[in-house]
């Protein structure tokens, strides 16, 4: 694979500054590292300024509706399970509309990864609350003076609860960091969930990329960091404040769906042959 | 006596295995030589209310049902209340006097009442569900159906020898208590023999599923809906032997998002629903489209709107198959009238939307999905597979791969992952040749309006090869009949024994059955109202949604129509009503 051949013809449509050039630059790392072979791998995104990287990235895409990104993402490993399968997508995609699929996927341990870009707001219809918006966000939607009263949602810590068997946190500002984590998620045999901090830098004028600089910490130098232990990833969960730990939270090998459908053991159903399928002895179940 | 039916009817709470009393009646008919019509009705909960199995039973094909009850087997006071009215002059009515009381002057007076403490036959410790058991003894001798029969298909149906053992001793202990207090042996109306070429006894859930399996579908995802989820069922049990995987989804929205994602990855797909769940994917229906990416979806119609009416039938779905979308797109609706067009429409059309590369509903109903018919089994040695346009591999080109390349017929070749030189975008945004979204960038901003028009030119530019593809009517009869029967669905059965009931009394009706609801079949339809002398239209809904698409279609309105939505199937005799009705 090439430098070249994972590019596109077209140029990001994504605002100066925009957290997304930082992650598709460490997407195209981590594709490259990884040496993945472009032709077998499907990167299936929603809508939204994030989801937007599937028309940036020069594999076999498919940009599904909004919110829709898990459930097509699927389809494909199902269809065909020897495909590298990534989806990806923002916070209100994914964690709005896209919250059911996200904890169903997580609880069946798809081997899949996911992707999301979060920047706490929507962007793509100018600047509207998000499910990870901090309490008292200020936004079209949720206006001044009360803004946002919901409790936001914590991806790390919803992914941990539904069973997500790979659960990081990286953030743009950490490149190194953010493109070794999904090289692992990538590479990891069941649901990887990548919760990734990014600014936006047109319509959160809050969570900057200063904002998150001073908060964010290494979480494998913090005091009983313990990958293996959900609970231990759960409490660090926790942490949302002065402190927003990066890094691998939990990773743990158990079965994935895919293999424990003994259909997929052979070849992939995409492969199978269709032609003079013999049906009489179902028809023969009817007499 | 002579009858050309015969018709028995079980009812009582669930729990009493009501309908496999019926189902154990009708296997053993269409083993030996009968043919049966098997509707049951049942209300949306698990134990208690009314249940119900009809077995119609003829010595020649049969495709409808009549609630003129010859034997009526009760299991509650419900069952009486509900169905004494619909006792033939001749009706047996079997009943357990410490669940049933049956009021004499509610059933005519040749009717013969006789109770049967039928609780009593179960031992000791024994399931209640063994009473179905004890109808059918007491079935068997008082209307003389083959008790050997019924034991057979006990045989075959229960695999616990324990079970099958228990059951046949209180058939034969009821049996005998019956037939030593009747005056003589009670004989069936019809002749029973082992058929030589056996046949299917089916309902149109199966056919379809059996139909996916043939035409090589491989992934099928779904919710749970009644009536539409026991094509799930079917599939998640009997295609694994295929390699076909079944994922129970999260809900229908993801349902439908997972057959998209595994269609663009290759495989041929398949969802069933109904109306609610319907409504749940129409957004996904149109990523579908304009991603062109094929999917079969069934939509087996229940009574609406809303959560409406679990368990019954109705036609009230058509206006909004045909239409549901953001935008416009073209489709594939097909509607089956019976079991064979549910077996070979649902295979042609997983070939029509492959070639096609357009989203396809098969909208049927509660009554055809669930209701069992008997026929000769399907042949299949003339199907063949069609893919359509599928890229092929390579590893250097001449040119880009284009995945929506403007064609004369608006069909492009479609890579699957994992081909060399196919990668592509497929999105749900409205896109250019090479798939990118049309303002998304500078150099196509400018041309948005031409990318526009070309891209929805492109979808609809398949419409008339798929016009030409599709056997959008079927007329039966004779061409210059005095009267026109415009229909469509599962109300076919109904409407045919009608017009031979009509025939014999010298009445000339024809049916112009629309099977094809999208593309319409319009010019086809049209040679045929040319040449119409009286037109009388018949749906299952309130609005005559028929109708409005024929007169939008064609300008053409019919003269008559029988509409009707009180939640239960069309019977002959009331379209032969309304046919003498318009005719005299």
């Amino acid at each position: 694979m090439s430098a070249n051949d994972i590019n596109v013809s077209y140029v990001p449509t994504w605002c100066a500054g925009c957290g997304n050039y930082g992650i598709i630059n460490a997407l195209k790392k981590a594709m490259s590292s990884l040496n993945l072979d472009l032709e077998q791998t499907v990167l299936a995104t929603g809508i939204g300024c994030a989801s937007k990287i599937s028309q940036y990235v020069n594999t076999y895409r498919i940009e599904t509706l909004h919110g829709r990104s898990l459930p097509v993402a699927t389809g494909v490993k199902l269809a065909n399970h020897n495909l590298t399968v990534i989806a990806e997508g923002g916070d209100g995609d994914g964690m709005g509309l896209g919250m059911g699929h996200f904890i169903h996927t997580a609880r069946r341990n798809l081997d899949i990864t996911y992707f999301i870009h979060n920047n706490q707001i929507y962007g793509l219809t100018k600047g509207q609350t998000s499910p990870t918006s901090d309490l008292g966000s200020i936004t079209k939607f949720t206006p001044a003076p009360l803004g946002n009263v919901e409790q936001p949602i914590n991806i790390v810590k919803m992914a941990l609860n539904a069973g997500a068997t790979f659960v990081a946190r990286g953030f743009v500002g950490n490149s190194t960091q953010l493109v070794a984590l999904m090289i692992e998620a990538i590479k990891h045999p069941g649901f990887a969930v990548v919760d990734i901090l990014q600014p936006c830098v047109t319509f959160n004028h809050v969570n900057t990329y200063p904002w998150y600089q001073q908060r964010v910490k290494v979480i494998d130098n913090m005091e009983g960091y313990d990958p293996t232990s959900l609970e231990k990833a759960l409490s660090f969960a926790t942490l949302w404040g002065d402190e927003i730990p990066i890094g691998l939270y939990y990773r743990n090998i158990r079965p994935t769906f895919n293999e424990s459908l003994p259909q997929l053991s052979r070849e992939p159903l995409a492969k199978q042959p269709l032609d003079n399928i013999d049906i009489a002895g179902l028809m023969k179940e009817f007499y | 006596m002579s009858k050309r039916y015969y018709t028995c009817l079980f009812a009582g709470e669930a729990g009493y295995g009501v309908m496999s009393a019926g189902s154990t009646i009708a296997k053993g008919a269409n083993r030996n030589g009968l043919w049966p019509f098997v509707v049951n009705e049942y209300p949306s909960l698990i134990q208690g209310g009314l249940n119900s199995c009809l077995v119609r039973l003829a010595e020649q094909s049969i495709a409808s049902y009549e609630e003129n009850i010859d034997f009526l087997g009760l299991f509650s006071q419900q069952g009486f209340d509900c169905y004494a009215d619909k006792l033939s002059s001749d009706a047996i009515v079997l009943y357990d006097p410490a669940t049933t009381q049956v009021d004499k002057s509610k059933v005519p007076a040749g009717a013969l009442l006789y109770p049967v403490s039928l609780a009593s036959f179960i031992p000791k410790g024994g399931a209640k569900i063994m009473i179905n058991s004890a109808m059918l003894g007491g079935f068997c001798a008082l209307t003389g159906y083959p008790k050997h029969i019924v034991i057979d298909t006990i045989k075959s149906e229960f695999p616990n020898a324990k079970v099958q053992q228990e059951n046949i001793l209180i058939v034969e202990e009821v049996y005998a208590h019956v037939v030593s207090s009747l005056p003589s042996e009670k004989i069936f109306p019809f002749d029973f023999q082992k058929s030589a070429d056996p046949k299917i006894l089916m309902n149109g859930n199966e056919a379809i599923s059996i139909a996916a399996i043939k035409a090589g579908c491989k992934f099928s995802a779904g919710y749970p809906m009644t009536p539409g989820s026991s094509v799930l069922s079917y599939l998640a049990d009997h295609g694994r032997n295929f390699g076909l995987v079944f994922k129970q989804a999260e809900d229908e929205i993801a349902a439908i998002n997972m057959l998209i994602g595994a269609s663009y990855a290759g495989v041929r797909t398949i969802g069933s629903t109904s109306g609610g769940g319907f409504a749940l994917m129409v957004e996904a229906l149109g990523f579908a489209a304009i991603a062109e990416v094929p999917i079969v979806m069934v939509n087996a119609q229940r009574g609406g709107p809303s959560t409406g009416l679990p368990t019954r039938t109705a036609q009230a779905d058509l206006n909004f198959v045909v239409y549901a979308s953001q935008g416009e797109f073209p489709r594939i609706v097909v509607a089956p009238g019976d079991i064979e067009e549910c077996f070979y429409e649902t295979f042609r059309v997983f070939n029509l939307v492959d070639k096609y590369q357009v989203p396809c509903i098969i909208l049927t109903d509660k009554y055809l999905a669930d209701s069992s018919v008997s026929h000769l089994p399907f042949t299949t040695d003339h199907l063949t597979i069609d893919r359509g346009k599928i890229f092929e591999e390579r590893a250097t080109r001449e040119e880009p791969y284009l995945r929506y390349q403007n064609t004369p017929d608006g069909v492009s070749e479609r890579a699957f992952p994992g081909q060399i030189g196919g990668r592509h975008i497929a999105t749900s945004y409205t896109h250019g040749e090479d798939g990118f979204y049309s303002s998304g960038n500078k150099e196509y901003a400018i041309n948005e309006p031409t990318v526009v028009v070309e891209s929805m030119d492109k979808l609809f530019n398949k419409l008339p090869s798929m016009e030409n593809d599709i056997p959008g009517i079927k007329l039966h009869g004779p061409a210059d009949a005095d009267l026109t029967i415009i229909a469509w669905g599962s109300t076919k059965g109904a409407i045919l024994e009608a017009i031979e009931q009509a025939t014999s009394l010298g009445i000339s009706v024809n049916f112009l059955q629309v099977v094809y609801m999208s593309p319409f079949p319009t010019t086809a339809i049209e040679l045929v109202l040319q040449s119409a002398k009286k037109t009388l239209l018949i749906e299952g809904n309130k609005t005559a949604q028929l109708g409005t698409i024929l007169t939008a279609h064609t300008g053409y309105k019919a003269d008559h129509s029988l509409l009707k939505y009180n939640s239960r199937a069309f019977v002959p005799s009331e379209i032969l009503a309304k046919i003498k009705e318009v005719f005299f």
